[in-house]
């Protein structure tokens, strides 16, 4: 016992010796690359655009500690693995649990963190103190989550029904809302929630669970791990570990915002961003509709058998099955078919053009056969081909009285792109969620998203009547 | 004025032999042979249904033909080789319903099939527009919308669009049945004008003293066949057969 505490001090000494001799460390004024999750609270989100959270905090104190510098790379938890393996990355900081299947691949850190499962309730209820008050009543949990595992080992003792949700904010709101009496989350993420006046308090022990590691590629870099662990072990002796981890976890007046003015100037340029990338990948899914469209509209008219059925396949498949089915089978189906990854934009625009094609294709057909017959005959009368007077005379009609069902579309099409969020896409509702995921403030992040939405279409609904009304006289 | 190379000038300008059409198990046409002569003005009347205007829509192949022959300006357009598109430019029709293109000003109606078709530069086609509107009077509507003409505005229109590729032959289905009567006159003196420049004109009209006075001959068709033909005079004057008789009984 006496030895290993000796032993520790040594060792502990030996590292201090280390840094009191950076030219030993062998990380000294270099810059390694770091890979993170997008969102993770507390352990990395965003804040007034800037990535913060535990994980962020502890690499930049232990790199100003160490003497070398980092540069963050905000990836997604898979792709930051994904790129450890193939050294894009030099380290991986994710709020990872260290497994035995990770250590085979990768080499971890000490822990810097002990992490566990929690159960909490709301702040009003008074009537459940444990466990044992549970009996007849329904909790949350998250789905394929440590949480959930435990909650369902001990239902049975207990006597109380688990239903799974996918995120933490939804779970919180629930038990707000009385359909659910108490969650069972990660210690971490609810102790956090619990400091942003998420509206919840614990009233159980955690239940010790994964420890989080630092991890470098095996066999790589292990001078960044050794100074990582050095670092570590220094920020543990000064107290700045602990005040790291209270600013996150235990200090309910944490840099959330307070008042809805703070919520809506913080959580503006993250919604902007979203709202980018929503309206462009409506244009561009639009464009490719609007061709597809076109086409299928003109085969579903044509005399050939065969184009006619290519057409009507196309429009019933796509018109009888669910848009979110085809955004998952495009991201997740399709390269697992072909063993080729699928840029999530070019994912998007397939689904969205594709299901949209199918209805712009119905109202190409209706628009050109809702032409007066006797204007083809006229055009046709003159000596112009069939494709000429279509060009001429037909199409132009057609598109004067496709206008306003095509605007329509055009606006279903930037509402239903929101459903991009289920793979991952970053448009507006996205980036919604991402803000309340962290600080909790579902009711009004929704409605100043619900504005954002509605101030968009209202002015594309503007324009494209203008234009309606400036081109199609 | 025809711009097809004429043999003799007793060679038929357009020529049906046995025409035949069907719609579906419906036969409308049961038989029609017809011979006009170039520079000849023949008036079809009939009942409804008789197949006068199906006979018409068969001359430039707006209709199918089923069976049967149909030789226009030297072209028999039942050949599948022969480009119907030439041949149509040959043929100017005008619809019942003016047909008229609603997006398009007056003179871009009228210049529409010289422009695409490569016959006139869009200045060009435009003076020719111009002097086609002089001719059936709308000089001052070249650059108005269809919509704000009336029916026999539209109608005289609709003539100068059909003359713009410099048609032989002029074909009227039932120009005047949709305009009101006091404006059928206005179109009418436009095709009397025609007739007296020499064009080979077809009309399927209801217009009992019109065809009278415009026509050289009066073909009377029932129930897709041609019943009786010859000079107004004598089919009006002296009808041979009973269903003749009883049509002109009717409308007379």
């Amino acid at each position: 016992m006496i030895a290993g505490l000796v032993g520790m001090f040594l060792l502990l000494g030996g590292s201090a010796a280390a840094l009191a001799a950076p030219a030993d460390s062998g990380v000294e004024g270099k810059t390694f690359v770091i890979g993170t999750d997008t969102t993770f609270a507390p352990f990395e989100f965003r804040q007034n655009g800037e990535l913060t959270g535990i994980d962020m905090d502890l690499i930049r104190a232990i790199a100003e500690e160490q003497g070398f510098a980092v540069e963050i790379r905000s990836l997604g938890f898979n792709a930051a693995l994904q790129a450890l393996s193939s050294d894009q990355v030099d380290g991986v900081i994710a709020g990872m649990s260290i497994t035995d299947e990770r250590k085979a691949i990768y080499d971890f850190s000490e822990p810097y963190f002990e992490s566990g499962i929690q159960m909490a309730v709301a702040k009003t209820d008074d009537a459940i103190k444990g466990y044992e008050d549970l009996k007849g009543k329904t909790v949350v949990a998250k789905t394929g989550s440590e949480g959930e595992t435990y909650a369902k080992s001990i239902a049975g003792q207990y006597g109380f029904e688990v239903t799974s949700l996918d995120q933490s904010a939804t779970m919180y709101e629930s038990v707000k809302a009385g359909s659910a009496v108490a969650v069972f989350d990660d210690y971490p993420v609810l102790a956090y929630g619990v400091a942003q006046n998420n509206g919840l308090k614990t009233v159980t022990d955690k239940v010790p669970g994964g420890s989080y590691g630092f991890a470098v590629d095996k066999g790589n870099n292990s001078a960044l791990l050794a100074a990582f662990n050095d670092g570590l072990a220094q920020l543990k002796a000064n107290g700045e570990y602990d005040q790291i981890l209270n600013k996150y976890l235990a200090d309910p007046t944490a840099a959330v915002p307070t008042t809805f003015w703070e919520l809506l100037t913080e959580s503006f340029p993250a919604l902007m961003k979203g709202l980018g990338n929503t309206v462009l990948v409506t244009a561009i899914s639009f464009a490719v509709a609007m061709v597809l469209g076109l086409l299928a509209g003109f085969m579903k008219i044509s005399h050939n058998i065969v184009l006619r059925g290519i057409a009507t396949t196309f429009v019933n498949v796509f018109r009888g099955t669910p848009l979110l089915l085809w955004a998952f089978m495009f991201y997740f189906g399709v390269p697992q078919l072909t063993g080729q990854p699928m840029s999530i934009w070019v994912a998007g625009v397939l689904t969205l053009s594709l299901n949209s094609g199918a209805y712009v294709a119905e109202i190409v057909r209706g628009g050109i056969q809702s032409v007066d017959p006797g204007q083809l005959e006229a055009s046709r009368s003159l000596g112009l081909g069939y494709g000429k007077s279509m060009q001429k005379v037909v199409v132009p009609q057609a598109f004067k009285m496709m206008t306003p069902s095509l605007i329509n579309q055009l606006i279903i099409m930037l509402k239903d792109s929101s459903l991009l969020l289920a793979i991952g896409f970053t448009e507006l509702l996205y980036q919604g969620q991402q803000i309340y995921a962290s600080n909790f403030r579902v009711t009004e992040t929704l409605l100043i998203v619900g504005v954002i939405y509605f101030v968009a279409i209202m002015a594309l609904t503007k324009l494209a009547n203008f234009a309606d009304r400036k081109f199609n006289k | 004025m025809s711009e097809a190379t004429v043999a003799s000038p007793r060679e038929a300008k357009i020529a049906v032999k046995g025409l035949r059409k069907s719609f579906g198990t419906n036969e409308v046409l049961k038989g029609i042979d017809v011979e006009i002569a170039e520079g000849e003005v023949v008036c079809v009347i009939g009942p409804s249904g008789s197949g006068k205007s199906t006979l018409l829509r068969c001359l430039n192949k707006l209709e199918d033909i089923s069976a049967g022959h149909v030789i226009v300006d030297g072209f028999d357009v039942t050949d599948p080789k022969v480009d119907i598109n030439e041949v149509r430019r040959h043929v100017g029709m005008v619809f019942q319903h003016f047909n008229l293109f609603p997006h398009m000003s007056v003179a871009e109606n009228i210049m529409l099939a010289p422009v695409e078709l490569k016959k006139a530069t869009k200045a060009e086609a435009r003076e020719q527009a111009l002097k086609l509107l002089e001719r059936v009077g709308l000089r001052e509507k070249a650059d108005a919308r269809p919509a704000s003409l009336s029916g026999g505005q539209k109608q005289r229109v609709a003539i100068a669009r059909a003359l713009a590729m410099n048609p032989g032959i002029m074909l009227f289905d039932e120009a005047t049945s949709a305009l009101d009567p006091e404006m059928v006159g206005e179109v009418l003196q436009v095709i009397r004008d025609l007739a007296a420049e020499g064009m080979t004109m077809v009309l399927v009209t209801h217009e009992m003293g019109f065809a009278k006075e415009i026509g050289d001959r009066v073909v009377f068709m029932d129930a897709g066949v041609v019943c009786e033909s010859g000079p107004p005079a004598e089919l009006f004057g002296n009808p041979q057969q009973d269903r003749t008789k009883e049509f002109l009984s009717k409308v007379l």
